[in-house]
């Protein structure tokens, strides 16, 4: 039994350093980085769709120019305030 | 506020909405609508604004808590206004229909959605995004709030009124509406129909300005008009100035375009002081600033004859608490302001309309504070405890005449009215 238990701590304390030593520098956070910001961006770019045609005119600013229905200037017959 | 063009209250900002949590969702959960790149293909179905159904769009588990009482808060019930309706209007069925209609045509376009608050101008003042659809949890004050309470709170707290100064939380402090109206007095407390509130001054005084003003309580710091007048004068009494009133205001559909309009009388500036129309434990103050509403008994003749049968059942003169608060008043200048016969800043029954007379019995000032000064104020005996029972201002009664061993007042308070005394004869405690 006592090797048994000897051997079982053997392989969880290697599984443990395997699991220190594969986080490269490069992925540790650095003082001027943002996690919060850089998990949202994370998921922003995994929840996008590829091509979201709502989010394409939208954004577009000329596009939406190109496209709005004009609104009728707004008379209103109401006189003093309201 | 300018107008915004009709492709400016649509665009979308990405690099800010995206990173937000409402960037997550995909546009058509909560718009409808088909993602294709034709415009008339892709708003098939859409759903402009789905805070219209406030539970299905923005409750579960994201803004339940807000969901579950929103929609029986005033700006989504606007309960206000069929208080005032039915008790003017006699609460009369058959006159029922055609004042859903009229308040359908002319009063509903205040409902507000969440959208209207967090993320969108109010669609009254033509709608269009915020912040590029980027949903802000305090609403910007001048495209949200004062976009609807502009005329006269607005216009009031941001010193529009010429030669008015601003409210002195504004100019001072450049607070905005949030920091006394929370979110909590916004999104309401009541969970159904029934507990509705009947108006913005029904129930506790919230926001109280000894919220914040803690020392302002009567006792509670050196000031003596606040030992003084702490429980007779709400804070505004003192503390605002000259405000908006309008008159006259009535309501009819066109017959050239069909659309609704208005037309109010006159507008004008007041400060006017009254008595407290809904005095209660909640709003003990027995003068308060008064406001004159634009209404009129004939308001809705374009929709019938004799709407309000019971236009007297409430004052037109009514509780208002002026958002223009300075430290400095004119009326807190001296005693003399308001003690000695000013009658200029009381409403008294001279001001009021012959024909709304009536309606403001319970408002108007009878009887001028008289002239008195603060060392009398603050040694003046206080009344006994067991007069508790006794006030219903009968004072004099007794108290002229010697009934039952009551001290006979001295000869200086002649001219006072029973009104008068508990003003300096505070009750013993």
């Amino acid at each position: 039994m006592p090797k048994t238990k000897t051997a079982i701590l053997l392989i969880i304390a290697l599984f443990a350093l395997t699991a220190c030593t594969s986080k490269s520098p490069a992925d540790t956070a650095t003082g001027t980085e943002d996690p919060a910001v850089e998990s949202t961006a994370e998921a922003v770019d995994s929840a996008a769709p590829a091509s979201d045609e709502c989010l394409n005119c939208h954004t577009d600013k000329q596009r939406l120019i190109d496209t709005a229905a004009p609104e009728p200037p707004a008379e209103t017959e109401s006189k003093g305030v309201g | 506020m300018a107008p915004l063009e009709p492709w400016e209250k649509v665009l979308v900002d990405a690099e800010k909405f995206l990173p937000t949590d409402h960037g997550q969702i995909a546009c058509v959960d909560c718009h409808g609508g088909v993602p294709l790149p034709d415009k008339d293909a892709a708003h098939e179905g859409l759903i402009a604004s789905p805070s219209s159904e406030p539970e299905k769009y923005c409750g579960g588990e994201c803004h339940g808590e807000q969901t579950a009482t929103y929609p029986f808060a005033l700006h989504s019930t606007q309960q206000g206004y069929w208080t005032a309706l039915d008790t003017r209007g006699g609460n009369i069925p058959e006159n029922h229909p055609v004042l859903e209609e009229m308040f359908g045509n002319h009063c509903a376009t205040c409902h507000t959605t969440c959208g209207e608050c967090h993320v969108a101008q109010p669609q009254n003042v033509g709608g269009g995004l915020f912040t590029g659809h980027v949903f802000e949890t305090t609403p910007p004050m001048t495209r949200s709030c004062t976009a609807c309470h502009g005329s006269r709170v607005g216009n009031e707290f941001l010193g529009k009124n010429e030669g008015i100064p601003g409210d002195v939380h504004f100019r001072e402090a450049r607070m905005n509406c949030i920091k006394c109206h929370e979110g909590a007095d916004l999104h309401g407390t009541a969970t159904d129909a029934t507990t509705t509130e009947a108006n913005r001054f029904a129930g506790m005084e919230s926001p109280q300005c000894v919220d914040c003003h803690e020392e302002a309580v009567p006792g509670g710091d050196e000031n003596p008009m606040h030992q003084v007048h702490g429980d007779k004068l709400s804070c505004q009494v003192c503390h605002s100035v000259t405000y908006t009133s309008c008159d006259g205001c009535h309501v009819a559909v066109s017959e050239t375009s069909g659309n609704p309009f208005f037309e109010t009388e006159a507008t004008y500036q007041t400060f006017l002081i009254g008595r407290n129309p809904i005095q209660s434990e909640e709003r003990p103050y027995a003068y308060v600033p008064v406001r004159h509403v634009p209404v009129a008994a004939d308001a809705y003749e374009h929709y019938g004859d004799n709407l309000l049968p019971d236009f007297n059942a409430l004052p037109t003169w009514v509780y208002s608490t002026p958002h223009n608060i300075q430290k400095n008043t004119p009326q807190n200048a001296s005693c003399e302001a308001c003690h000695g016969g000013n009658a200029s800043i009381f409403l008294t029954a001279d001001k009021v309309k012959p024909e709304e007379m009536d309606a403001n019995l319970s408002v108007i000032v009878e009887a001028l504070p008289p002239a008195v000064t603060i060392e009398q104020a603050l040694n003046a005996p206080a009344m006994p405890a067991d007069h508790l029972e006794h006030i219903s201002d009968a004072c004099t009664a007794c108290h002229t005449k010697g009934i039952r061993n009551a001290p006979l007042s001295p000869e200086n308070h002649a001219a006072y009215r029973d009104e008068n005394c508990s003003g300096c004869h505070k009750l013993e405690q």
